[in-house]
């Protein structure tokens, strides 16, 4: 279980530009095998949050706990998948999805055993020699996320993984995603900006407002599981489209709210997340 | 999955060095061989002491060769400039790297750096002359404050420049500093370094000779300075061509080597790379 | 690379996160000026023990360097030779700047050459240009045309290459964006190329100043001993050693102070690309 209690970071003022509430006082709990959707618009903090829990910056207040031990940096417990897929460009695919073992220590014979395993999972069995810089933006991901899962994690952290893919590729990796996590069962923190993603595959959705980074709302996904065979079905029930449409009102009424405060002020940076 | 299987499928990128190097090799050879019949020409037509045709130069040069001037001041020449180099490549690496990960040590040493690099390098012969006398020494520092800045400068820039999200990756994998140097920055920064390396290497040559020049002891610097004083123009537009192709060698070889350990990089990548280190020379 | 002292630090509170306090302490402890004012200081400090324990004709002691520059800073002798060296560099400067981006933009526009100017850029490139000299004397003498000749060889092919990978470099949707609104291609030069290709063009120039500096300096300590050259080797000469390292020292601020201003126009010139172009 992983429980976050009055988490709060200020990044300082940088020159001309004031100080940024990148959080403020954020309150989550996040149970063991659930899928947590993260959705709130850009500079919202949510990228920050996420990092935060994978140990890879300080904050100022508050905390963090996995089953009550205290975040001190990153951990093997912990496994991250990047929007921008973070691959070597000089490792092999193999290679690549053995990173994190290999930096375990772990024999060359048993991580490349264990990565061509996590290949073949997520369908890219005959890439294994591969650069990727030969690959497309989807094959890559699938890469990120055969080596984030290589290392058997308790706990995945997603930061709007198929963000730089196109339409096709995402829609086929969040059904692909759906069917491994719904045999895995592993916690997922997940972020997103899409609220049909954020529905489609989280158990609850998480969402977060800006200035100070905020979590507004948390709205139960009642939809059944498995979900991964019943993609299209899903989307067209009631269910999904109210409360696709709920989130929507609110994801409006902030960005509305933001208008008018932009307007009053001379420019509406954003945050360095 | 065989290990063996992976080794011949990493050798998959289609690459046809054969044919490239042919449409690359075909305008360098007509334009080579064009400019040389254009000189020869040129040269016959204009008759004068300073503007020897190509065929005389290549008289003299195989005469040079025979009585073993060139090849003693080749074999001089290359020593100091393998030895200058090799020094600078040490100590520009080593100091390039400290300035990219250290941002203290880049705010101590970047004005200086810049400093000599902006400076014409041959102004502290003189003082390598008074400390060092007619040594070989005083060349060896010429070399030196020739090659050394432009790779520290791009090996500073090489770390500086490695992909933040590839650092983080390494760190949420719970890399230690260790791991993260030698396998998620070093191969990232290799690229950049190489580039600097190549840089280097021309520069490096470049003190050479003009070290040779200042000294005019040893080398084909020397050669030069003294077939300058005879106005034997054909002897220093031989030695000259000597130089060029040692040059044109020494770039080469780093380029190899660049080829061979950064072979992942796809080569449109490494134009640019080379290209934005060239902004900073 | 910093990540070792965050790593076992507890997450909260750390120096990173907090607001930085601009007490004096602070701020001096983050100034880059403190590091480099310390380099300095300990560089001569080290250089003033070094040279008083080796007593040596030729090395001065850094005191005496300093007051070897302020001798010479008062010195006519100096000032002439500076301005005879000068000379040299403005006039061939020019023609470098002028005939090197002429050179490089046509060669942008006909492409067709290319392969066959490649081959002698590179060698242009990689030439020591120093071994010129000799052939140069031959031709033009030990006068000021032979200066100027070497100034515009040692700058100019940096700036023809810069200016021709300017242009190059321009977003081709740029390009079809203007002929989309029917720009001919004059008006796609002026309007799209040059202003593309300019802050390129000015790293070239800027570059080819420094090489100009270069080429000024050497031929006249290799071989026509006038101007500042020729200062330096009659110091050289006469071991008068702090002048020498002196005068040495004030050839790199003339450097740094003429690359200095082409920087300075080169960010008026081209205020958008100063962050891309260069790092510095």
């Amino acid at each position: 279980m992983i429980e976050i209690s009055g988490l709060a970071k200020t990044f300082p003022a940088r020159g001309k530009d004031a100080p940024v509430d990148a959080l403020k006082d954020v309150n989550l709990t996040i149970n063991d095998g659930e899928f947590l959707t993260i959705l709130g618009p850009s500079g919202c903090g949510k990228t920050t949050l996420l990092r935060m829990i994978a140990g890879l910056i300080p904050w100022d207040e508050g905390e963090i706990t996995i089953d009550g031990r205290p975040i001190v940096g990153p951990g093997p417990e912990r496994a991250m998948v990047f929007q921008s897929f973070a691959l070597m460009p000089w490792s092999t695919i193999l290679d690549n999805v053995a990173f994190g073992l290999e930096l375990r220590g772990v024999s060359k014979a048993k991580r490349h055993a264990r990565a061509a395993e996590l290949i073949d999972l997520v369908g890219l069995t005959g890439f294994e020699g591969r650069l990727p810089g030969e690959l497309s933006g989807g094959m890559q991901q699938r890469v990120g996320l055969a080596r984030a899962l290589a290392v058997d994690p308790q706990i995945l952290l997603m930061d709007e993984p198929f963000g730089a893919l196109d339409e096709q590729t995402r829609r086929l990796l969040q059904e692909e995603l759906l069917q491994i996590w719904e045999l895995s069962r592993k916690t997922v923190i997940f972020i997103t900006h899409s609220m049909e993603e954020a529905v489609l595959l989280g158990d609850r959705v998480a969402l977060m407002g800006p200035r100070p980074g905020r979590i507004v709302d948390i709205t139960d996904v009642p939809l059944p599981r498995p979900r991964a065979s019943a993609v299209d079905a899903i989307e067209g029930s009631e269910e999904f489209a109210k409360i696709t449409a709920n989130l929507w009102r609110q994801l409006r009424e902030m960005q509305m709210f933001r208008r008018h405060a932009a307007e009053g002020r001379h420019s509406s940076s954003e945050p360095a997340a | 999955m065989s290990v063996t299987t992976v080794k011949v499928a990493r050798r998959h990128p289609p690459r046809l060095p054969g044919r490239q190097l042919a449409s690359n090799a075909a305008p360098t050879v007509i334009a080579l061989a064009g400019g040389i019949v254009l000189w020869e020409v040129v040269a016959q037509a204009w008759n004068v002491i300073f503007f020897p045709p190509f065929s005389a130069v290549v008289v003299r040069l195989v005469e040079l060769t025979l009585d073993g001037k060139i090849l003693e001041s080749l074999v001089g020449s290359l020593t100091n400039l393998m030895i200058g180099f090799t020094i600078s490549v040490v100590f520009g690496v080593g100091i390039g790297m400290l300035m990219g990960a250290y941002r203290k040590v880049e705010m101590a040493l970047d004005v200086y750096v810049y400093a000599m690099l902006t400076a014409p390098s041959l102004v502290f012969a003189p003082i390598f002359f008074a400390i060092f006398g007619l040594g070989r020494a005083s060349i060896l520092g010429v070399v030196i404050m020739y090659a050394i800045f432009f790779i520290i400068i791009n090996t500073t820039a090489a770390i500086r420049t490695v992909p933040v999200g590839l650092i983080e990756m390494g760190r949420s994998y719970c890399a230690t500093e260790r791991q993260l140097f030698f396998k998620v920055i070093l191969p990232a920064a290799l690229p950049m370094i190489f580039a600097g390396l190549r840089l280097g290497m021309g520069r490096a040559v470049k003190g050479t000779i003009n070290g040779e020049m200042f000294i005019s002891a040893v080398g084909l610097g020397a050669v030069v300075i003294s077939a300058g004083r005879r106005f034997d123009a054909a002897a220093v537009l031989a030695v000259l061509l000597v130089i060029i192709i040692v040059a044109l060698v020494g770039v080469k070889a780093i380029q190899l080597i660049d080829a061979r350990m950064t072979s992942w990089l796809p080569s449109t990548a490494r134009a640019a790379k080379a290209r934005r280190a060239g902004d900073r020379v | 690379m910093n990540s070792a002292q965050t790593r076992r630090r507890p997450m909260t509170g750390g120096g990173l996160s907090r607001p930085r306090s601009s007490s004096l302490r602070t701020r001096i402890l983050g100034s880059a000026w403190t590091y480099r004012l310390l380099v300095l200081v300990v560089l001569g400090g080290a250089w003033e023990i070094a040279a008083r324990a080796a007593k040596l004709l030729l090395v001065p002691t850094f005191s005496g360097t300093i007051g070897g520059v302020i001798e010479l800073i008062g010195d006519p002798k100096v000032w002439g030779a500076f301005f005879i060296s000068n000379q040299a560099l403005v006039i061939g400067f020019a023609l470098a700047v002028v005939l090197g981006i002429t050179l490089g933009l046509a060669l942008a526009r006909f492409r067709q050459i290319e392969g066959f100017v490649d081959p002698y850029l590179n060698i242009l490139l990689v030439t020591p240009m120093a071994a010129l000299i000799p052939i140069l004397l031959m031709s033009l003498g030990i006068g000021l045309a032979s200066r100027v000749f070497l100034v515009v060889v040692f700058a100019i092919p940096v700036i023809i290459i810069n200016s021709r990978a300017g242009v190059r470099q321009v977003d081709p949707a740029l390009i079809e964006m203007a002929t989309s609104f029917g720009a001919d291609e004059r008006q796609v030069w002026r309007k799209i190329l040059l202003p593309g290709a300019l802050p390129a063009i000015m790293t070239g120039v800027r570059l080819g100043l420094g090489r100009g500096v270069t080429g000024m300096v050497i031929i006249e300590l290799l071989m026509v001993a006038v101007g500042i050259g020729g200062l330096i080797l009659n110091f050289q000469g006469r071991f008068e050693a702090n002048l020498l390292y002196g005068l040495v020292i004030l050839i790199v601020m003339e450097a740094l102070v003429l690359v200095s201003a082409v920087r300075a126009v080169e960010r008026r010139l081209a205020p958008w690309a100063s962050q891309t172009v260069l790092r510095d």
